[in-house]
């Protein structure tokens, strides 16, 4: 296992196989495809930032890496990919042995360019668009404006800012303007189009439109005076953000009892990316979307106003009887569209006690690779958290970086598939593109407007090549090799390009399932197993993913494991195999899968989540970790298990969205009993600070900031430990309970699982 | 009032007895005292108003003061109301009764708080009509015979002319029902001593025509005989007083109207007899003539030829004349009719001897007592007897009309109408025709049942309401309630007349804030207008104001106290608007006064730099309509430029239009029709919802007013037009109309109907107003100012003798919430002698009729067209008359009815007006045609025929009386080059500098010693000079009367100014028509050919 994690520290990479099968008919065979899982702009203390222009191939457009072969005399470097032979520049001249550029030291396979001309052009600022929704009560507005003015606080003064605010009607507030508050006002019923808006918000007031062309930003036809009204810096728009949220009320349009609020979520955020499109394409910039409830007006409502007709749930989309749902998907598609070609994120902060739209808003929210917040409330500590998280600068920042663009070349005989994760297809169209698709497809490129450190994405592959041509091959080169290049803004406003090129070896024919075991990275391989079934099960209708992942696991195991034919009991499977059976297990009991316990908007935002976290941390939302905490030992991981109850156990489990604190019922009887503050109990209270440290440890990291759950054995709020558990005792068990809980389920275990397992895959 | 009456009675017997003074004494009291206080209970925002009340002249005087002065309203006290007019009834001695008045208000606050009261400088007027009338019977005879022995031999006759009842009257006369009907009469004479005699009831301008200018006197001469003229000067006065034994004709005057007694008393003697006399030798004059027929009194005869005819007849050229004989060269131009104004008070009672009382002219100053008939300001027939058929009517080649001015503002000495309140079960009505109980219902079977006068109904009368009749056959209780003996009175609505609450009062400003507004700086004159405006409003919880602006997109305000700042809110839709604000955008005025206050200010400077050039009008009104839907209201627009983008923009046409002059013979009235149907549309939603749209158009260019204007005109709401728009001429009149728009009475969400006996029928109304169903018409808004035409038609013979009558009834919501009915009824006879048409014709009336319907042909037909209509129907009338009212007299001689004889006149006028030339500006005439289609009888006249008076010459002229000096003919033969003159037509008012005017006057009329260094762009000045100071009174006096800041504008000799001038004089041979003389003439021509 720890050479995969060495390989990530290194690359950002991590691949369920390293070790490639070598021909279509062998990966098909492999059951778990050929993909990788790559972390665009994972922090590395010690990359090498570059102030240069990389050198490129001059046939398929690589970059100059540590696998390309170097002729020091004849001053050419031979392409990895392409076998093209380049001359170097001139300035490469003294190219040696012993006189490397550092693209080429063989450790720097993964290295950072800043070219000088970037440097000198004036870096844009970023900008942020809050989108506000005012149809939320009174206390929820103060919370959220509260959290607002501290988000403003906390950005660099030269940051952009803009402020749109939304209830039945979108206003556009121009904070530029000095003599009253002002705001335009759209419609919410109606579609603002980016041509209507720059004509009725007066940008073409003071410099006549444009008689042709695309009109955007100051390049192209704005004067940077009517940009400069609606985008203000923050370091000068403190006043008039200030005198807007110090008088926004409530959407004041009157709500029937029984009536929901009319609310143009989707009209306001278009307006948003209208704006953002007319004022600043091209140039990393954020929507940050706050919206406290569901759409009801507009393009994209989710559900009527009339109360009486509940939100749409996951059993009424399976009915296909939601026909706001596919017109509201569509116009977000939309959106996400238009945002992709500005290179602007959407991020959502969605705060309510039902659902607001989040499983609509995910296709514009994930294209843009924007961040996503779920929560009950605006007061509540998962969102002002989270909200204080993306601001913050630090040791913990997110690394917010935008208007990425990732391309990947590879060698001749692997083809890319698609990607899963936050990101949208550029449509670069080329012979690296294979025929199927699997996520964003079809392309060789990909703009990620939105990334941050963390973002990690899910790359398919397609292995071309065809079993006839072994012989030939394999005698000269059994390498692939492939490059990830990432074009993008960072943080500081410069543009970079990050370039990381990965060799892995392939094999083929008999013999080779030992070296393709050997590569396994079955954490790797669970998550991409994830991803991709979350994905087929929104794409594909009828997609029965229990069984699909079955086959899947038994056709692994059939293949991989050691057994007689047969005899179930003869089964074995190679350490590096051993614990995949368990995650699958485990994500077939998760939210990914089970989806009816949970509303559309939270399978949404758990799936976004996934697909946008890197393999550890998407390892712990299939199959939660668990610490155990007792007198007699330290703290010890335990079996995801009911049996890892006790009595005089605390319990910490992280399923990433929420962390929980379970106490034990003695523990929890001690606790309640105050023992804790006495001085001679003072091991007692060590041993209750002990999770509280470790969950802190967790939340300060996490983004979004997880739930914090406290619970005592036999309460309520156990529930959310206990739908983690593996049901090996239930209320129909023979056996009693080893830690004294059983769950009620009819769930099997995993003891059942297994058996079921063993048994199938020796037919 | 009501007690007024009876002294009136006395009054004749007084008036021979010599009983006058104590007469005098006893009516001033009461009247005084009523009418000051119920004025001001009644009709706070008149005070307010600007050219009534006593603020108003400074306003009116200078832009930058006007505002300061709203403080003077206190005027209005009735003490000195009571000093203005005793005022002048004393100095009417000599000069007109005004004179002492006059002199009085040059002092300031006295003079002022009369002017207010009344629109018209009622005081002195009325005296001498009063005077007038009494004199009419027994004196008169001997007073002509006296006094003038020459000009009118027949005597006799004259009393039954005059009065309506005719034959039966004269013997009666001496006794009082006599007198009281001769009043009028005489009144006649007055004016017909004056330049032009008018009908012979009115009696007013007698006392100020006279004395006020030799030169008048001329000219009535001529048409009187020779010898009256002559008689005008001081000598004739005297003479005539000794007729005046006639005093009589004072005790008659303090019945009539308080004020004129006590004033009267002292100097009687002399004032009167200058009147008096005048009158006398004038109506002497007729009578003689038709002492046989009702008719001939009426008229005025000429003094050679007609002696049979009462009627005035004009022997143009064709025949010989006494005054003109021969071919026209020789008519004399100074002898043909002319119009006199008068500043004569004339008391009016609506009612005599059970009948209908002929009204004074429209533009007379009157007093009235309504004793059964409405006062004629508020419903004017142009017949005051009914044909009995359709036939007769046709023959008479007259028009049967109504003209209803429901909310008029009564003379400030008039009893306020009563409020009548029948508590929750409402108002009486017929159950049949739901006509509202009248004093002419007539109640039968010891009062248990009630005839509707409208249907013929019997209805039983309600048991509360139950009361048993006198030995007259009326109710005991007639005379103490107001409903049965008072033509106009309102009762107070109950919940069955409200769809909702009453509407608060909601004042939602719209400004435009475009390029080209903030260039002229309208915006700014607008801003300042409606700040100083908000302090007119009225105050309380119920007052609610909005404020927005607009350019190519609309801004509206968030109002609410809690911030700190108003909140700007765009609306940039213009097609598909929408209000931005549920609420908090129309805020009580008590929560947002700071605000709003702040945002006036700031709105000017704030958009100062603005470069849209686009203006959004439609979709502003329609936004700002969306945010006062659920209250409907007072919309006021603020417009500089054409409506060029959005909902309704006008571009089709822009370049014909942009040129603002008419685009050739082909099609051109096309561009006088609105563009499209999209304004007209919105505006019949507005006013479905009760918002009524004003729009100030301050512009320098076309702005197509005949589409703009579509929407003030189905609201009920009325346009200002300020073009060329100047900063600092127009600024002060911004402000005085809108401060008079906001304070006038007014009502909302109001209702109207007219319900006629049964026989005829409501045809048509004409006026702005929504129309949804055929009976009713809907007004968004309805104020003192709007009048509405209502066209009549014959369904029936009518049995002759009887009486017909005629109600309106308007429910509407006033300032303060309350809900209210306004029944205004008109009784009249119906006769079947066309003779009896012609002597009751209402000439004000029937011309304003034949205006409005000119106007409104318009846009729709031919000018060619339109412009024959009106003399088509002079002709006929005259026509009519001559063949069937006149045939003794000879074929040469042109022969007009009395009524009628200024006719011509102002037909002459009408088709020279700005809305019939065809050289007009379009939205010239686009606003003509929206002016008149509202405008009252008495502006009408003045619109067409303008009033000029020099104004060069003030100061040596200042003993004469009334503020306002005597006008002179509008024609160039009266217009010297050394002179200035004044002309005014109620709206504009041009002030014309010869070519050779003394230095002198100029700097001390203007500051400036030649013609060329007055600015073109003209303010009247207040200069440190008496001569300066009269030109201001005189110019606000005449703002008060007309309740309209008039845009004055200098003309300069040699200036195409100058020009403009000279076409307003439309006796002249101008704009490619006739000479008044000619005109005459042609008439004539026309009725010869058509009698063989």
């Amino acid at each position: 296992m720890t050479e995969f994690l060495d390989l990530e520290a290194q690359d950002g990479v991590r691949m369920p196989w390293n070790v490639i099968p070598g021909t279509k008919q062998e990966s098909t065979n492999c059951v778990v495809p050929v993909s990788a899982i790559y972390t665009p702009i994972k922090a590395f203390p010690e990359l090498p930032v570059l102030p240069y222009s990389p050198l490129r191939c001059r046939t398929c457009r690589s970059v100059l890496n540590p696998f390309s072969i170097v002729d020091f005399a004849a001053k050419l470097w031979i392409c990895p990919f392409c076998f093209q032979r380049n001359h170097f520049p001139p300035h490469y001249a003294s190219i040696s042995d012993d006189n490397l550029p550092a693209e080429l030291f063989p450790q720097y396979t993964t290295i950072e360019y800043a070219s000088p001309e970037e440097a000198q052009r004036p870096s844009m600022p970023p900008v942020f668009v809050f989108v506000l929704d005012t149809c939320i009560i009174e206390e929820e507005l103060g919370f959220l404006k509260s959290a607002l003015l501290q988000a403003i606080g906390l950005l660099p003064g030269h940051a952009l800012v803009g402020l749109i605010t939304f209830g039945t009607l979108v206003q556009v507030h121009e904070l530029g303007f000095g003599a009253m508050p002002k705001a335009y006002v759209f419609r919410g019923s109606k579609e603002v189009t980016k041509e209507l808006l720059l004509e009725q918000m007066s940008f073409f007031a003071k410099k006549p439109k444009p008689a042709t062309g695309v009109i955007a930003g100051v390049r192209d036809g704005l004067d940077a005076e009517s940009i400069a009204r609606f985008l203000v810096p923050a370091s000068e728009c403190e006043f008039a953000i200030n005198a807007v949220l110090d008088e926004l009320q409530r959407d004041p349009w009157p709500v029937p009892s029984d009536q929901r609020a009319t609310r143009c979520t989707s009209t306001a955020l278009s307006v948003a990316a209208s704006l953002l499109g007319a004022c600043v394409p091209g140039s990393g910039a954020r929507i940050m979307a706050f919206i406290g409830g569901p759409s009801t007006e507009g393009q994209a409502a989710i559900v009527s106003k009339n109360l009486s007709e509940p939100i749409r749930s996951h059993k009424d989309l399976d009915k296909d009887s939601v026909p706001c749902y596919h017109k509201a998907v569509k116009f977000y598609e939309g959106v996400a569209k238009q945002l992709v070609n500005q290179g602007h994120v959407l991020d959502l902060f969605a705060c309510a006690l039902d659902q607001v739209g989040v499983a609509e808003l995910k296709v514009a929210v994930e294209r843009t690779g924007g961040l996503v917040v779920l929560a009950e409330s605006f007061g509540h500590s998962v969102f002002k958290d989270s909200v204080r998280r993306v601001f913050q600068s630090g040791e913990h920042d997110l690394g917010l970086s935008s208007n990425g663009i990732f391309e990947i070349n590879c060698s001749k005989d692997v083809k890319v598939q698609g990607i899963i994760g936050p990101c949208a297809s550029l449509e670069k169209k080329g012979p690296l593109c294979s025929d199927t698709a699997i996520g964003q497809g079809h392309t060789s490129a990909w703009k990620l407007c939105g990334l941050d450190k963390a973002t990690a994405l899910c790359l398919f592959f397609d292995i071309a090549k065809k079993d006839g041509q072994d012989a030939a091959m394999q005698s000269t080169n059994n390498l692939f090799y492939f490059q990830f290049l990432t074009y993008y803004q960072h943080g500081s406003g410069q543009m970079r390009l990050r370039v990381t090129t990965l060799s892995r070896r392939w094999v083929a024919g008999p013999g080779s399932v030992q070296e393709l075991i050997a590569g396994f990275d079955q954490e790797a391989a669970a998550v991409v197993m994830a991803r991709q079934v979350s994905f087929k099960m929104e794409t594909e209708a009828d997609f029965d993913p229990i069984r699909w992942l079955d086959r899947a696991l038994i056709h692994l195991c059939s293949r991989f494991g050691d057994y007689q034919k047969d005899s179930p009991s003869t089964f074995s499977l190679s350490p590096r195999l051993s614990i995949f059976p368990q995650f699958m297990f485990h994500l077939r009991r998760s939210q990914f899968l089970q989806v009816f316990n949970n509303s559309p908007d939270e399978t949404a935002y758990f799936r976004m989540i996934l697909n946008r976290e890197n393999v550890a941390n998407s390892v712990v939302m299939i199959q939660p970790s668990l610490i155990s905490y007792s007198f007699h030992t330290g703290p010890e991981p335990a079996l995801l298990d009911v049996a890892a109850i006790a009595a005089d156990r605390i319990l910490l489990l992280d399923a990433f969205v929420t962390v929980v604190i379970f106490h034990g019922a003695t523990i929890a009887q001690w606790r309640k009993a105050g023992y804790q503050n006495q001085p001679e109990h003072q091991a007692f209270a060590q041993l209750l600070q002990g999770p509280h440290a470790d969950a802190d440890a967790i939340i300060k990291e996490r983004f979004p900031v997880p739930r914090l759950v406290v619970c005592d054995q036999h309460g309520s709020q156990a529930r959310f430990l206990l739908a983690k558990l593996n049901p090996s005792a239930t209320y129909n068990s023979d056996a009693p309970a080893p830690g004294g809980d059983i769950i009620f389920t009819d769930d099997v275990s995993f003891g059942v699982f297994l058996d079921h397992l063993q048994r199938l895959a020796v037919q | 009032m009501a007690a007024f009456v009876p002294p009136g009675a006395h009054r004749p017997g007084g008036n021979n007895s010599n009983q006058s003074p104590s007469a005098q004494q006893h009516p001033p009291p009461p009247n005084f005292g009523n009418s000051p206080a119920a004025l001001a209970d009644n009709l706070q925002n008149m005070n307010l108003n600007r050219p009534h009340s006593a603020p108003r002249p400074s306003p009116f005087s200078q832009p930058p003061p006007p505002y300061s002065f709203s403080g003077p309203s206190p005027g209005y006290r009735p003490g000195s109301q009571l000093m203005a007019r005793p005022g002048p009834s004393p100095p009417n001695a000599i000069t007109r009764p005004m004179g002492p008045p006059s002199g009085a208000l040059p002092g300031v606050a006295p003079g002022r708080p009369m002017a207010p009261p009344g629109t018209r400088p009622p005081p002195p007027g009325s005296l001498p009509s009063s005077m007038g009338s009494h004199m009419g019977l027994s004196p008169r005879a001997p007073a002509f015979t006296g006094g003038q022995a020459t000009a009118p031999p027949p005597p006799g006759v004259s009393p039954r002319p005059l009065t309506t009842g005719i034959l039966t009257p004269p013997p009666p006369g001496p006794t009082q029902a006599g007198p009281v009907s001769n009043g009028p009469p005489v009144g006649s004479g007055p004016r017909f001593g004056s330049p032009g005699g008018m009908s012979s009831s009115v009696p007013p301008p007698t006392g100020p025509s006279s004395p006020s200018a030799p030169a008048q006197v001329p000219s009535m001469g001529p048409f009187m005989t020779g010898p009256p003229p002559t008689s005008m000067p001081a000598a004739p006065p005297f003479s005539g007083q000794p007729p005046f034994s006639a005093q009589p004709p004072f005790s008659g005057q303090p019945p009539f109207s308080v004020p004129p007694p006590p004033a009267m008393g002292p100097p009687q003697g002399s004032p009167f007899a200058a009147q008096p006399w005048q009158m006398r030798p004038d109506q002497m004059v007729r009578p003689p003539s038709g002492p046989g027929s009702a008719q001939p009194p009426q008229m005025y005869g000429m003094p050679a030829h007609l002696p049979n005819q009462s009627m005035t007849s004009i022997s143009p050229g064709m025949a010989p004349t006494g005054a003109s004989v021969g071919g026209p060269s020789k008519i004399d131009p100074n002898q043909i009719p002319r119009p006199i104004p008068s500043s004569a008070v004339i008391l009016h009672e609506t009612r005599q001897s059970d009948q209908a009382n002929p009204p004074p002219p429209a533009t007379s100053d009157y007093i009235v007592s309504d004793t059964g008939n409405c006062s004629p300001r508020y419903m004017r027939c142009t017949i005051n007897q009914i044909p009995c058929t359709a036939d007769l009517l046709a023959t008479s080649g007259m028009q049967l009309a109504l003209l209803v001015q429901p909310l008029a503002l009564p003379h400030p000495s008039e009893e306020p109408i009563q409020v009548v309140d029948f508590g929750e079960t409402g108002p009486v009505r017929c159950s049949r025709c739901k006509g509202y109980l009248n004093p002419f219902m007539r109640f039968i079977d010891q009062g248990k049942k009630f005839i509707c006068n409208l249907c013929g109904f019997t209805d039983e009368t309600p048991r509360d309401y139950h009361c048993n009749l006198g030995p007259d056959g009326r109710r005991r209780d007639a005379n103490e309630r107001p409903e049965l003996c008072r033509g106009s009175v309102e009762f107070v609505a109950t919940k069955e007349y409200m769809i909702r609450e009453p509407m608060p009062a909601v004042y939602f400003f719209l400004i435009d804030v475009s390029m080209n507004a903030m260039q002229i700086g309208a915006t700014a004159a607008a801003c300042s207008a409606i700040s100083q405006v908000i302090a007119d409003l009225p105050e309380g919880p119920r007052t609610m104001v909005g404020i927005a602006t607009f350019d190519s997109t609309i801004h509206f305000y968030h109002l609410k106290r809690a911030l700190q700042q108003p909140l700007m809110l765009v609306v940039p839709d213009i097609q598909d608007v929408y209000t931005p604000l549920q609420s908090d955008v129309i805020v009580p005025l008590s929560e947002c006064r700071q605000h709003l206050e702040l945002l006036l200010e700031s709105i000017p400077t704030m958009f100062q730099n603005n470069r849209t050039a686009e203006s959004a009008f439609g979709a502003a009104i329609k936004a700002a309509f969306l945010a006062m839907k659920s209250t409907g209201g007072k919309l006021l627009v603020f417009q500089s430029v054409l409506l060029s983008v959005g909902i309704g923009a006008l571009s089709a046409r822009e370049a014909e239009g942009r040129t603002n002059i008419s685009a050739g013979e082909k099609e051109a009235h096309k561009l006088l029709q609105p563009a499209d149907k999209t304004l007209k549309t919105m505006a019949i939603e507005f006013a479905e919802y009760q918002v009524c749209v004003d729009v100030f158009l301050t512009t320098q260019s076309y702005i197509d007013i005949a589409s703009i204007s579509v929407v003030p005109r189905t609201t009920g709401g009325q346009v200002y037009y300020y073009h060329p728009f100047s900063v600092l001429s127009d600024t002060a009149k911004l402000y005085n109309d809108l401060r008079w728009n906001i304070t006038r009475p007014q009502g909302f969400e109001a209702v109207m109907r007219v319900r006629c006996s049964q026989g005829i029928q409501v045809q048509e109304y004409l006026g702005n107003f929504c129309k949804r169903i055929p009976t009713d018409i809907d007004l968004a808004g309805i104020d003192c100012d709007k009048t509405i035409m209502v066209t009549l038609k014959h369904d029936d013979k009518l049995p002759d003798g009887s009486e017909f009558a005629f109600q309106c009834a308007l429910l509407y919501t006033t300032l303060y919430g309350q809900r209210r009915i306004r029944v205004t009824n008109l009784s009249l006879s119906v006769t079947s002698m066309l003779s009896s048409l012609f002597r009751v014709a209402d000439l004000d009336a029937q011309f304003t009729c034949l205006l409005k319907q000119a106007a409104m042909d318009i846009p729709s037909s031919p000018l060619v067209q339109v412009r024959e209509q009106p003399v088509n129907t002079c002709i006929n009338i005259l026509l009519s008359y001559r063949k069937f009212c006149a045939t003794v007299s000879s074929s040469g001689q042109l022969i007009l009815p009395e009524a009628l004889k200024l006719l011509p006149l102002y037909t002459l006028a009408l088709i020279k007006s700005t809305g019939l030339r065809p050289d007009g500006k379009i939205d010239d005439r686009s606003f003509w045609i929206n002016y008149v289609s509202s405008i009252s009888t008495p502006l009408a006249i003045p619109l067409v025929y303008p009033r000029m008076i020099p104004i060069h010459d003030l100061k040596t002229r200042e003993e004469e009386g009334s503020i306002v000096p005597s006008s002179i003919p509008l024609s160039s033969e009266h217009i010297s080059d050394g002179g200035i003159y004044l002309l005014e037509n109620g709206d504009d008012a041009l002030i014309y500098v010869g070519g050779s005017v003394d230095s002198g006057i100029l700097q001390q009329l203007f500051g400036a010693s030649t013609v060329e260094e007055i600015p073109s762009q003209f303010v009247l000045q207040q200069y440190d000079n008496p001569v300066s100071k009269k030109l201001n009174e005189v110019v606000n006096e005449i703002r008060r009367q007309r309740c309209s800041y008039l845009r004055l504008r200098l003309c300069k000799k040699g200036d195409p100014s100058g020009m403009l001038f000279f076409s307003q004089l439309v006796e002249d041979k101008n704009h490619g028509s006739m000479s008044y003389v000619e005109f005459l003439v042609h008439i004539h021509r026309q009725i010869q050919t058509r009698m063989t």
